[in-house]
């Protein structure tokens, strides 16, 4: 193949990644120096570091994303390793990740149902006696459906690790004594590790940026960053402000992936 | 212990079925709320098949879909191709790690820095932005399935083409092409669902004239209840099964065919 | 003698400061049965990867009946290789796998059709044609990369280790099953391999090589017969190497003792090697026998006891014997003077055919020029 050949089939994707990967990025923290009146500053970053308003509301973002990361994975390892040992594992596998096919706006508003005031959540509560409770609109409503949401997301790089994992080490540890649950602590969860990793690093991220949850489902009561993004741009039209809050999630971002990264990313970002 | 881990993975499907099994009782439901059931009504799927504003919008997502996947397969095959080829480790590494920022990226992130880099460039909002922008996120997928592929061909089988006769371009359409399909319809696949199913980036970069439907759902469930949401939600379940139901089949027929080869052989 | 098919001449080859091949010169005669033998990095394979047009010397020519074929790219060669891990097509069956070539020639559909149907029949795969390659075995996917290669009438067929990934009795079956076709075939074959009885079971001529370097090249008897250096005769066979000292013409000193030997053309009292083969030796009484040795121990093979004993200076010797021997036993051993093979410690190929000719005759006359 001649070297002017190879150019010409690089050249839309390399365009690509010239347009859209490489600028988008270069633009949000060019726009991040600008103020509303199109003057170069740095009042953004100022503002976003004097103000407390802002680091409270990250603070808070990276706490609901940990916590909705941590009752995801508390619920999805299990459920991937019992999974894992059915017989008909393939089609068990597909039937967690048919929900995922579900429009997640779809799913969020199923909710609106089930948590309003005479919904099914309700009816529960009053049967076993607690009686009815505001359950919309509430933080704790936002890291339910969030979890609800994420759990696939979860069960799938775990499920891949304990696919991976050889069968003769847990043989061999049984072998050598072990009984189950030390095997399982001291061989089967370091070596599906690298499933842990991949499902943190695709819940965690996009748990930070959940705008559509926090307004359908938190009331506008939880701000997380990506809403915070989607206000200054959408509605107060303040971009440098939002970019500026952009370059921060981008850093969280980075910092997440450099913590969880041995292992490349499995099935990518959930949306 | 068996039948704890059983009755815990019960649990797990119900708590995940269950919003959608409710999603979809209720558009069966007649009056108008989404608590209890009212008694049976085909009504609000006559309402959503009579509503032309919802007909235009689900005929716009399933072709903004169609018409992103397809080129996002074509450019992303390209780009797997360009990176596999690419013998200095260093520079490949960074093309994966560049194609990667977008697999990785909050949606946010992504619809806001499309929104600047549309507006930067006068490109008018609208099913063009749309359109771009499905295009831009689904590519990395595309290349993230077919590169493994690519990896699994063997040296010795390119060079085995090219002594029997085979020219570069032979090569590409007789050999690789062939042997890298499976990797090529998952990433169109992939990116298929990719595009069905995302809501922020569209949001961003959609404006006013033009709507998909996670966009049209999202601003009609902040409106509060409305059973015509729910009827669409049965049919697009229904959708997805069937194209759940589909991909399973072509899989499971590809490997009919392989065994019954192979069963030729015993 | 013919015209040569293949001719590589003063072909070196470099990567960086690593040399693969240094300064080859090999010829290829038509309708003959060839083979590379070497150790694993030995430059085998980078020599067939020349002929075949996947690899660019860095110095040196490589013909193709007579015309000089550097640049020509392997597409254009008429020349075909059967790869070690055969590198069959997994998409496409046996019969589209045969074709494959044939239809880039844009050949007739029915033309092809007959072509693969005769060259499956030849390796015979004739019911095979509509298997998937995944439903094969080892063996019937080797017979299918060299159905292949042989559909495009090449006139060299280049085969590479194709056997290392057999079974050992699968292994022996296609020995005989490629020297046949070979010879039906009527074209040049090269095959390559590290393993010697593929080499001496098959071959009308055998190159031996190490480090880069052709060392010795002849028909299998006399490579086995009379290896030119202490590499071939270790790696060719099993043997036992001792040092000695050249007496006179067909007189060599090894052991404290002199023996007759059939080897001349040596300067006396010029220290040399003495390489006798396990299977020449016979065990006897001490009485009748040239040397004492004491046996250490034996194995079985099936066909042969292999006996390691020791003699009174400490040399180790092994003695192939249709009869098993007593363990710590005191015997002799004999052996004829034509079993003994004095080499020349560095003596290069030309020197040492040039030696040959002075005292062996016409007798070489089947040797090549290389």
């Amino acid at each position: 193949m001649t070297k002017r050949k190879t150019w010409l089939y690089f050249l839309p994707y390399g365009l690509w990644l010239a347009l859209f990967v490489i600028a988008p990025v270069a633009l949000i923290v060019y726009q991040s120096f600008f103020n509303l009146d199109h003057q170069v500053t740095l009042d953004n970053y100022a503002n976003y570091f004097r103000s407390g308003v802002y680091l409270k509301m990250t603070l808070n973002s990276v706490w609901y994303a940990f916590l909705i990361t941590l009752f995801t994975g508390l619920i999805s390892y299990p459920t991937a390793y019992v999974l894992h040992q059915l017989k008909h594992r393939q089609f068990w596998l597909l039937l967690v990740i048919l929900p995922t096919w579900i429009n997640i706006l779809l799913k969020a508003y199923a909710f609106i149902g089930i948590f309003s005031q005479a919904g099914v959540a309700n009816d529960f509560l009053r049967f076993i006696g607690v009686g009815p409770q505001q359950l919309l609109f509430t933080n704790a409503s936002f890291i339910f459906v969030a979890t609800y949401i994420q759990i696939p997301f979860m069960i799938l790089p775990i499920y891949n690790a304990l696919d991976d994992l050889n069968p003769a080490y847990v043989n061999a540890s049984l072998d050598l004594g072990a009984n189950r649950w030390q095997t399982f602590r001291r061989v089967i969860f370091p070596l599906t590790l690298p499933g842990v990793k991949a499902g943190v690093q695709a819940v965690f991220i996009p748990s930070l940026s959940l705008f559509m949850l926090t307004r359908l489902i938190g009331g506008n009561k939880v701000i997380t960053l990506g809403t915070a993004i989607e206000e200054h741009f959408l509605t107060t039209m303040n971009w440098g402000m939002g970019s500026t809050i952009g370059v921060v999630l981008i850093v969280a971002m980075i910092i997440v992936m450099q913590l969880t990264n041995d292992h490349e990313p499995r099935g990518g970002a959930p949306r | 212990m068996k039948k704890l881990s059983r009755l815990y993975l019960i649990l797990v499907f119900i708590i995940l079925y269950l919003p959608i099994l409710y999603l979809i009782m209720y558009s069966f439901s007649q009056g108008t709320t989404m608590t209890h059931y009212h008694g049976f009504t085909w009504q609000h799927y006559r309402d959503l098949l009579a509503d032309p504003r919802m007909l235009a919008i689900v005929a716009n997502t399933l072709l903004v879909a169609l018409l992103s996947s397809l080129i996002a397969t074509l450019v992303g095959t390209l780009g797997a191709l360009s990176i596999h080829r690419t013998s200095k480790r260093v520079t490949r590494d960074v093309l994966l790690n560049l194609n990667n920022i977008l697999m990785v990226s909050p949606d946010v992130i992504i619809g806001a820095s499309f929104l600047i880099f549309f507006t930067t460039l006068k490109i008018p909002l609208g099913f063009g932005s749309v359109l771009l922008s499905h295009i831009a996120f689904e590519i990395p997928i595309v290349v993230l399935m077919v590169l493994p592929r690519l990896k699994e061909m063997s040296p010795s089988m390119l060079a085995a083409a090219q002594d029997l006769g085979a020219t570069t371009r032979e090569l590409l359409s007789r050999v690789i092409v062939p042997f890298i399909s499976p990797g090529i319809f998952a990433g169109f696949f992939m990116a298929l669902t990719y595009s069905l199913d995302d809501f922020a980036v569209t949001f961003f970069v959609t404006g006013n004239g033009f709507s998909t439907l996670s966009v049209e759902i999202y601003s009609r469930a902040r409106q509060g209840i409305n059973l015509e949401i729910n009827a669409l939600s049965g049919v697009m379940f229904l959708f997805s099964l069937l194209l759940v139901g589909g991909y399973y089949w072509l899989q499971q027929s590809n490997q009919r065919r392989k065994r019954k080869r192979q069963g030729a052989a015993s | 003698m013919s015209q040569p098919i293949i001719e590589l001449r003063h072909v070196t080859q470099r990567y960086g400061d690593h040399t693969i091949l240094k300064n080859i010169n090999l010829t290829l005669e038509s309708g003959k049965f060839y083979t590379l033998l070497g150790p694993s990095g030995c430059g085998k394979t980078t020599i067939l990867r020349t002929i075949s047009g996947f690899n660019q010397v860095t110095a040196g020519d490589v013909l193709f009946d007579g015309q000089r074929i550097n640049d020509v790219p392997a597409n254009h060669r008429n020349v075909n290789t059967v790869f070690q891990d055969y590198a069959l097509f997994p998409h496409l069956t046996v019969a589209e796998n045969v074709a494959f070539g044939l239809t880039l020639k844009k050949l007739p559909k029915a033309d092809i059709a007959t072509k693969v149907a005769e060259a499956l029949k030849l390796v015979q795969l004739a019911d095979f044609g509509n298997r998937a390659i995944s439903a094969l075995s080892g063996g019937q996917q080797q017979r299918v990369a060299i159905a292949r290669a042989i559909v495009m009438q090449p006139q060299v067929l280049l085969l590479d280790e194709p056997l290392s990934a057999l079974d050992a009795k699968l292994r022996r079956a296609m020995q005989s099953e490629l020297r046949d076709l070979q010879q039906r075939l009527g074209i040049t074959f090269l095959f390559v391999t590290h393993d010697q009885e593929e080499a001496l079971a098959m071959s009308d001529e055998i190159f031996v090589m190490n480090n880069g370097e052709i060392l010795q090249s002849g028909s299998p008897v006399d490579i086995y017969d009379e290896p030119i250096n202490h590499f071939v005769a270790d790696f060719i066979g099993e043997s036992n190497i001792l040092p000695g000292k050249m007496v006179a013409d067909y007189q060599v000193a090894f052991n404290g003792q002199q023996f007759e030997c059939s080897d001349a053309g040596i300067p006396a009292n010029e220290p040399v090697e003495v390489v006798m083969r396990p299977e020449d030796l016979t065990l006897t009484t001490p009485a009748h026998a040239k040397l004492t040795v004491t046996i250490d121990t034996q194995l079985f093979r099936g066909d042969y006891y292999e006996i390691s004993a020791t003699d009174d200076r400490g040399h180790d010797w092994m003695i192939h014997s249709v009869n098993p021997a007593e363990d710590g036993a005191t015997l002799g051993v004999n052996f004829r003077p034509q079993d003994l093979h004095v080499m020349r410690l560095h003596e290069k190929e030309a020197e040492f055919d040039a030696r040959l000719e002075t005292y062996e005759g016409t007798e070489e006359s089947s040797r090549d020029q290389t």
